[in-house]
């Protein structure tokens, strides 16, 4: 009767705490339902003008002769008609009022201030989902040591975030006071076309920390039963907030691309879904989710890394080993799809403007693609490295190590045909000897067709190092082992051998129909990537294991591939985002408000490169400062192993 | 190296192949000495596959000679790549650093020797480099040119604005008088038609019959006037090599190259040929164009019919979005 009782009791004390969390979930959220209902509703108008039923109303009593006339303008994305109902996009002019300064470039100010917030913000964006999908991965862990070592790993990698979270949000501040101090005309045009999408953002930014600080602190309170369910649908509540919130500021940035919901003019015409549904929102928001995790995960590997190399025992190598491996894993993952999402974009942008294409792709910033495409180069190189030599921590890992020669081939040809320039630097005397801008064999190399086909390659060669890396150990026993891997082998002949033809083929047919080819070429590796991986799973489906995996046995050379991995992802980043922001020349807001401050153009490359280069000394820096601040709070030790054991691999090398 | 040519149209993947064949016949040489004992050191190799590529096959066997800033961006690629390829493995890495090791420990005479005379080596070498570097040079200075500045959203060309996203040449019609670019597409000069067209049998593909009419007339006319005005820099083949071509520099573009015209819009090209160098926008800067606005010399007709001459005789098709 008393054990009954107990039970009871306990059992109602779940209850309680599921029902209090969600309904603290729902108090969460209810900012995001207000505010969403609120934009449904028009959102209200921005400053310069009165709201849209206000209008509405004036418009009626217009047509009585008794309020003033509203003036209709034209949308100059969806060519819709609407009241124009905000201020015009003010016409600044190079002087203090539009413009305060120091002695200093304010454009450099701010772009040092946005770069800083953007890294700390895709951080703390990306690594919430890592521990989602860790602490998930732990949950369902048949194995208790594994699971365990999970729920330590996403703690750990939480804990990280948090206090880079901090950072954020006072990066955040510096960011804001940046805009007001130094460009207060164009903030305040931005805030007055964004205005409900900013308080939702602050909303939203509310939402998050409550819900991280719940997340973070109840990891304990919520350790096992129905609550770790709720501890991790709080994470995927967390992530969502997240999500949105990132949604929210990329609509400003998109804008400031690709303008609509406004006229010529720039005034405001009532519709805020159009001025949040830009030409190019929805391939950033693509791309930057992508952008976000593989940045993320490359972050967490060096941490890891690092704290590998610096290591005392074997048994915090081996901890740090994997969890590197675990969160390369991750970046890596997000990696592949990631040129794909960026061939979007550019296709958008294409689209949008052919102009804006061509200043991006053939025109001025032209070499800058040229050194994105090394970095992205540099990251799948070290991704293939780092794979190779992991596969020597296997007993039968050596069977794959004397063929890497050929996949190195593959892959130093597809990057040096990715990373040919189209528009060739040379002297005037190497022009002449050469006969024209264009050199006649590596000409080819330089235009759309071949680096896709580069790039193809590469992306297929990696695929394949990866399930190598998942056979490492492991011999396929089913009985159908023989046919498989000859499936395999001839899949992947033939998805190269089709990259390579339709590379080539591009050259004869019209441009329209060339840029159609990229979808059987993408379609040819990511088949190798959706298929063969899990086929690849499936023939090691209790296959004969040659021996365990030995973790922190892996040489030193693969910890610093990580640490150029998440360096290059972090130059690559900052790149980018120079390019993106670049690519509006002398517009605040393209074609819509100029930017007459006297920093209206263009840096020189190696200003750009500088510049890049000081942002990302600086993230690393402070980083390694959050990262030493991680280790100062009570530690949750890693579980020990057994004396003499090896530390238990997440499952087998097949389990990721 | 003129036993084996570069065959035109094929020379991308056949300097891809070459390397592929070299680098695999050096694989077979080196693992059939292997087997028989004398097998090329992973040092040597890694040196030896480098040098082959770098020094040896780019740079005599590619013609016209590739530009030192290539050569260095696929010197280093390579060089990585080789570094990939001898520490893929701990056994190869401890095999391929052997000799280094050797050399700095100094066990022997010979190792001694040659440390010795790398420390006297390498300094001198790079006093050499430095005191190189800060030579005067009387080279013409590098200039990054933009080959294709942006265009603008319009351009105005004779009284009458062009919005370059939708304009379209009027000349590119089918039979019907509709424009229409397959029907273009499907009547443009190919390789093997040879660029007299005398063994033209279909009257719709040669520009020379008298009773030529619509596409392939106006390709005609376009021909004139290119012969005209453009050929003198431009080259009778459009290569950009023409009798003017080497007093420029750089020098005129070559259309028959696939990064030229092959890559742009035809309003593009309408808008470049229109406004000329001095017609270049700001942001594409240093211009290095002496091509004269032929807004003032032909009418808007006439540069639409050069254009499509140009894109006939090259073989190429306009870009496309739809």
């Amino acid at each position: 009767m008393g054990r009954l009782f107990n039970q009871m009791t306990r059992g109602k004390k779940k209850l309680f705490a599921v029902s209090a969390l969600m309904v603290m979930s729902c108090l969460l959220l209810l900012p995001i339902f207000l505010s969403v209902t609120a934009v449904a509703g028009g959102g209200g108008a921005p400053a310069g003008g009165p709201p849209a039923d206000v209008v509405a109303a004036q418009k009626a009593a217009g047509e009585e002769g008794e309020a003033e006339k509203v003036e209709m303008g034209r949308d100059v994305y969806y060519k819709t008609e609407g009241p124009a109902i905000g201020m015009p996009a003010p016409v600044t002019e190079d002087n203090e009022t539009f413009y305060p300064r120091y002695n200093f470039e304010s454009r450099v100010l701010l772009w040092v201030a946005n770069q800083q917030h953007l890294y700390y913000g895709s951080f703390v964006l990306a690594v919430p989902i890592f521990c989602m999908c860790i602490e998930f991965a732990g949950m369902v862990s048949k194995d208790k040591a594994m699971a365990k070592k999970y729920d330590q790993l996403a703690y750990d990698f939480i804990k990280i975030s948090l206090t880079a979270y901090s950072l954020t949000a006072i990066l955040g501040g510096i960011l804001i006071f940046t805009f007001l101090t130094l460009y207060p005309a164009f903030f305040g045009y931005l805030s007055s076309i964004f205005r409900p999408v900013m308080h939702i953002y602050a909303l939203t930014f509310v939402a998050e920390s409550a819900t991280l600080y719940i997340y973070y602190y109840g990891w304990d309170k919520m350790r096992e039963g129905v609550l770790k369910w709720v501890h991790l649908s709080m994470s995927v509540i967390l992530n969502v907030i997240g999500t949105v919130l990132m949604f929210l500021a990329n609509s400003w940035i998109a804008f400031m691309m690709s303008p609509a919901g406004v006229d010529e003019q720039g005034r405001y015409l009532g519709n805020i879904w159009h001025v949040i549904h830009t030409a190019l929102w929805n391939p950033l928001n693509v791309h930057r989710i992508l952008g976000n995790m593989a940045f993320g995960g490359g972050v967490v590997a060096a941490y890891a890394a690092y704290r590998f190399l610096s290591s005392k025992t074997d048994e915090e190598r081996a901890h740090y080993d994997w969890m590197g491996y675990i969160a390369m894993s991750l970046g890596v993952a997000f990696l592949i799809p990631l040129p794909f999402a960026g061939y979007w974009l550019m296709r958008e942008v294409y689209a949008y403007r052919q102009q804006m294409g061509i200043t991006l792709m053939g025109g001025l910033l032209a070499w800058l693609f040229i050194i994105q495409a090394t970095m992205i180069g540099i990251l799948f190189l070290t991704t293939n490295y780092y794979l190779w030599q992991a596969l020597g921590r296997m007993t039968g890992g050596e069977r794959f190590q004397k063929y890497i020669k050929y996949l190195v081939f593959i892959l130093v040809v597809g990057l040096l045909v990715f990373i040919t320039p189209h528009t060739i630097v040379m002297t005037p005397a190497e022009l002449k000897a050469m006969g024209g801008q264009q050199h006649p064999v590596l000409g080819n190399y330089g235009v759309m067709s071949a680096k896709n086909g580069g790039i193809n390659a590469i992306i297929m060669t990696t695929v394949l190092s990866f399930i190598w890396y998942q056979r490492g150990n492991r011999v396929p026993t089913v009985s159908w082992a023989k046919f498989g891997n000859i499936f395999m082998g001839c899949f992947f002949i033939i998805a190269q051998l089709n990259n390579v033809w339709l590379a080539c083929y591009g050259y004869f047919i019209p441009a329209n129909v060339r840029i159609g080819l990229s979808v059987p070429q993408v379609a040819g590796t990511l088949s190798c990537l959706l298929l063969m991986t899990p086929l690849n799973l499936a023939m090691l489906k209790n296959g004969r294991q040659l021996g365990p995996i030995r973790w922190g046995q892996i040489p030193p050379r693969s910890q610093y591939a990580i640490i150029m991995l998440a360096t290059a992802f972090t130059w690559m980043m900052g790149l980018m985002g120079y390019i993106r922001s670049s690519v509006r020349l002398f517009w605040h807001v393209n074609e819509v408000m100029r930017d007459n401050s006297p920093w209206a153009y263009t840096h020189t490359i190696g200003f750009a490169a500088n510049v890049i280069s000081f942002n990302v000394l600086f993230f690393w820096i402070s980083i390694m400062f959050v990262f030493w601040l991680g280790t100062l709070g009570a530690k949750k030790v890693p579980v020990p192993s057994p004396a003499g054991q090896p530390v238990p691999s997440p499952q087998s090398a097949t389990g990721h | 190296m003129t036993w084996l040519k570069l065959v035109e149209g094929y020379m991308p993947m056949q300097m891809i192949s070459e390397l592929a064949v070299c680098i695999l016949v050096f694989s077979i040489i080196n693992y059939s000495l292997k087997r028989a004992g004398m097998g090329l050191p992973k040092f040597w190799a890694g040196i030896f596959v480098w040098c082959f590529v770098n020094l040896f096959y780019l740079k005599y066997r590619i013609y016209p000679p590739i530009p030192f800033s290539v050569r260095a961006i696929y010197g280093t690629v390579s060089a990585c790549g080789i570094f990939m390829w001898v520490s893929g493995s701990q056994q190869e890495w401890e095999e391929f650093k052997r000799p280094i090791i050797n050399v700095l420990d100094a066990k022997t005479g010979m190792t001694k020797f040659i440390r010795t005379a790398l420390l006297i080596l390498l300094p001198i070498g790079l006093w050499g480099f430095a005191y190189n570097s800060f030579l005067p040079s009387f080279d013409e200075p590098i200039e990054l040119r933009t080959v294709h500045p942006a265009p603008p959203a319009t351009t105005k060309v004779h009284g009458k604005t062009y919005v370059l996203q939708t304009a379209a040449n009027p000349y590119r019609i089918n039979p019907e008088g509709k424009y229409d670019q397959a029907y273009s597409n499907a009547h443009i000069v190919s390789q093997d038609m040879g660029r007299l067209m005398k063994d033209v049998k279909n009257p719709e593909d040669n520009p020379w019959d008298p009773n030529a009419k619509g596409y392939i007339k106006h390709v005609r006319e376009g021909g004139e006037i290119f012969f005209q005005n453009c050929h003198f820099c431009h080259g009778d083949n459009l290569n950009g090599r023409g009798l003017w071509a080497f007093a420029f520099n750089p020098i005129p573009a070559n259309f028959t190259d696939a990064g030229t015209i092959a890559q742009l819009q035809e309003t593009f090209v309408f808008w470049r040929v229109a406004k000329g160098g001095i017609g270049l926008p700001g942001e594409g800067f240093p211009w290095a164009s002496v091509m004269p606005p032929w807004e003032q010399h032909l009418t808007v007709d006439e540069i639409w019919k050069v254009i499509m001459f140009e894109y006939w005789h090259t073989g190429y098709y306009p870009r496309t979005w739809e």
